[in-house]
């Protein structure tokens, strides 16, 4: 017996020092390093994108990675999905990378929580003086740089088929300029398993890929411009709800969508005739259905009243950012030095693989583009160059929670379960609520 | 526990030679555990096999829940020194109608889930305890098999099933209906994922079942059938009176995990259309996606509700169907 209670007081012990251990804290990798005098370890998160971004990033981490001693870059791809919740258990555990990717619209939330190193002394000037003017402001914070850019993507296009358009005796070559034209679009190109068009239909999707179609709207976004209150029961909004339920409830677009907003498949495989999509979708559609390419045209999307200097879009794109807590800010300043603010050549192989889908921030690159009979010769570039990058706008600073409570008056109106009047009552109250309960009044970046 | 038959034995011992056992007693150095009281010591054995798990629940349970509710006080940032804010947070969340709409939907879930699965699981038991033991191995294994595929595999089947062109549709079609948008009407999309769920959980439900039918004597069904009584009148008289643990059993833990449903309306439905299937795991989860510090400490709170209210509802369903005894115990 006595026996047998040691090993049981044994077998104790054993699984409270496994449990204990078990609860021994990480110490991290978060500016770890390689040893003494070892080089400066930095990790790397990407989220993940199209497959080709992915490629391209791991050539050039491993070429940075060769080309010096000083610096080692783990590159580590999270799925967008989760990203949020990986990067709050890392920062939690005190092991959130040293440098990531972040959108345009994150940046000023992340200064206002401390989240991010100003980079303007761990940067030389000439990378910011690089930089195209419409694009600076999008990374700063009260004059201090907190990040650097990447790229910019327009949030909506118009893509269209243009055999499926002279088939319904349109003329492709005079796009739809009016919601209204596009509506008579969609009814005449829906035939048969074919839709008129798909462009965003769920809460999570719209909540930003209608900011461009938002301002179009109403020349705002349905809060006030020091976030001070809820502006959503604009009437002038009226025929932005009008123009999504006309085409959810007349069946123009997928009723059951199988993919999100920025996948272009449907278009792709022949399921709808006309797309509402990014600028990306021309990199998708180049890469996995490169037979549409010969009868796909893209126009800027149509503007409510027809007026083509109105906004359609917002400037979306990708940043990259060193974490406040980093140990190793300046090697991590220097690896994205190489990677986005140094030779021109690396940001115009980006743009190349891209198929010229997505736009560049800094002016070396597009010299660097300019004697490239690809990009110049490009059908698509031009027109979303010169006519959608050209009006469009900043993405929204504001906590996705505002977006997402208008995005869900247009889906409830979409499919019926509201009318206007009470979605927008319904989105100006939870609206208003985030302004109070995150204490947003004042707080909306300048300029 | 484990030593109590032992000592009432060693008792009989000393009663049978008490000068022997005096004389050990005087030789023998008092030991700690005997200044124990004697009703501890005589469960020591039973108290040190629970101190692991109590310890390990202590860590990984009880603390993590004490420091939950203790940070739910705070706004948190991990860059910045979190900020006291008192009840604000439970303040937020409770005057939030999406919580509330989240709770609606995962109650309205769990009643289409729950009754239907016990009354499926309880016709199904009832067929296989009278089926032959080979007939009955087979039957099993094959109820038993959507209970081993993963609920992500199940949703993505059910989202091609209730493709426009899926087999949902075409079986309506059969009879002239539709074709229905299914995961993206209001009306049809909470009952169109509660029907994965079904099927998920009544395999297991129904094993457990068919384990507490072959519990009851069969004496019982014997008499019944002797005077007479048909299937519904057993099933009525003798099966579910029964069967009153296992159907509680089953009601609470279906009820508790079927509103924590997750997996399902995030990979069909994402909680759409218009937050028709946001359960409550669901709004916790997409609450949590902005970085903002609002974001980390809204979710943790709204998440220590849902622990009371699923906590409430299940103590209700103990005190309504009170847990007894079975008859022949």
């Amino acid at each position: 017996m006595r026996q047998r209670r040691l090993r049981i007081v044994a077998a104790t012990a054993v699984a409270a020092l496994i449990a204990l251990a078990g609860c021994s804290s990480n110490n991290g990798n978060s500016g770890g390093s390689g040893g003494s005098g070892g080089p400066a370890e930095i990790t790397f998160w990407q989220s993940q994108f199209e497959p080709y971004q992915q490629k391209w990033f791991k050539t050039y981490v491993d070429k940075f990675n060769a080309s010096q001693t000083d610096v080692k870059v783990k590159y580590q791809v999270v799925p967008g999905d989760t990203w949020q919740q990986k990067l709050k258990a890392a920062q939690a555990a005190g092991t959130q990378p040293d440098v990531a990717t972040t959108n345009y619209g994150g940046i000023p939330a992340g200064v206002a929580n401390g989240q991010f190193a100003e980079l303007d002394k761990l940067l030389p000037g000439k990378a910011w003086s690089d930089i195209k003017s419409n694009v600076g402001g999008f990374v700063q914070v009260d004059g201090k740089h907190y990040a650097y850019p990447m790229l910019v993507e327009p949030s909506t296009v118009l893509y269209y088929r243009t055999d499926l358009v002279k088939a319904a005796g349109l003329d492709p070559n005079a796009p739809p300029k009016t919601w209204d034209e596009l509506l008579t679009w969609a009814e005449k190109l829906t035939k048969g398993k074919v839709k008129g068009m798909s462009i965003a239909s769920v809460a999570t999707d719209l909540g930003w890929s209608s900011w461009g179609l938002q301002y179009n709207a109403c020349g705002h976004l349905p809060i006030n411009d020091d976030w001070s209150a809820a502006n959503a029961k604009d009437p002038c909004y009226t025929k932005l709800f009008e123009f999504y339920q006309t085409l959810f409830q007349k069946g123009w677009i997928p009723q059951q969508p199988k993919v999100g907003y920025p996948d272009a498949t449907p278009y792709g495989q022949g399921q709808v005739a006309m797309m509402a999509n990014g600028s990306w979708a021309v990199g998708q559609l180049k890469q996995t259905f490169p037979a549409m390419i010969k009868n796909t045209a893209v126009a800027p999307f149509p503007s409510v009243d027809g007026d083509p200097s109105k906004p359609t879009a917002t400037l979306g794109g990708w940043t990259l950012t060193v974490d406040a807590k980093s140990k190793h800010k300046e090697a991590a300043a220097k690896f994205i030095e190489y990677l986005l603010a140094g030779d021109p050549a690396i940001m115009a192989d980006f743009f190349r693989q891209s198929g010229f889908s997505k736009y560049t921030v800094r002016t070396s690159v597009d010299q660097a583009l300019a004697g490239d009979p690809a990009a110049t010769a490009d059908p698509f570039m031009k027109i979303i160059s010169d006519k959608v990058v050209a009006t469009g706008k900043a993405e929204p600073a504001y906590p996705f929670d505002i977006s997402l409570a208008f995005a869900t008056a247009i889906e409830s109106v979409m499919k019926g379960k509201s009318d206007i009047p009470t979605a927008t009552q319904k989105a100006s109250d939870a609206i208003d609520r985030v302004i109070k309960q995150q204490r947003l009044k004042g707080t909306a970046p300048k300029g | 526990m484990i030593d109590t038959p032992a000592q009432p034995t060693a008792q009989a011992g000393a009663a049978t030679d008490p000068g022997r056992t005096s004389r050990r007693r005087r030789r023998r150095p008092t030991k700690i555990t005997e200044q124990v009281p004697r009703h501890l010591r005589a469960h020591l054995t039973a108290y040190l096999m629970i101190t692991p798990m109590v310890v390990l629940l202590g860590i990984f349970v009880i603390w993590p829940l004490v420091y939950a509710f203790y940070l739910s006080f705070f706004e948190m940032s991990f860059y910045k020194d979190a900020e006291f804010v008192g009840f604000d947070f439970y303040k937020y969340v409770l005057t939030d109608p999406e919580f509330y709409e989240s709770l609606l939907v995962g109650l309205k879930l769990a009643l289409m889930v729950v009754p239907t699965i016990l009354v499926l699981a309880l016709l199904l038991a009832s067929f296989l305890a009278t089926l032959s033991k080979r007939m009955a191995a087979f039957m099993k294994t094959t109820v038993y098999v959507p209970a081993v595929v993963s609920s992500v595999v199940a949703a993505i089947i059910f989202v091609f099933i209730y493709q426009d062109e899926g087999f949902a549709n075409w079986f309506i079609g059969l009879f002239g209906q539709g074709p229905l948008a299914w995961l993206n009407t209001a009306s049809t999309a909470l009952p169109a994922v509660a029907v994965p769920a079904i099927w998920l959980g009544f395999g297991v439900s129904t094993l457990i079942m068919l384990a507490g039918i072959l519990d009851i004597p069969e004496s019982y069904f014997e008499s019944a059938r002797l005077d007479g009584a048909n299937f519904w009148q057993r099933t009525r008289y003798i099966t579910i009176p029964s069967l009153r643990n296992v159907i509680l059993f089953l009601l609470v833990s279906g009820l508790t995990l079927t509103i924590q449903e997750f997996q399902l309306p995030l990979v069909m439905t994402n909680g759409g259309p218009v937050n028709a299937t946001n359960t409550p795991n669901l709004y916790i989860f997409n609450s949590f996606r902005d970085a903002t510090p609002y974001a980390t400490s809204y979710s943790l709170t709204a998440a220590l509700l849902l622990f009371l209210v699923i906590g409430t509802i299940s103590l209700v369903i103990f005190r309504v169907v009170s847990s007894e005894k079975s008859s022949d115990a």
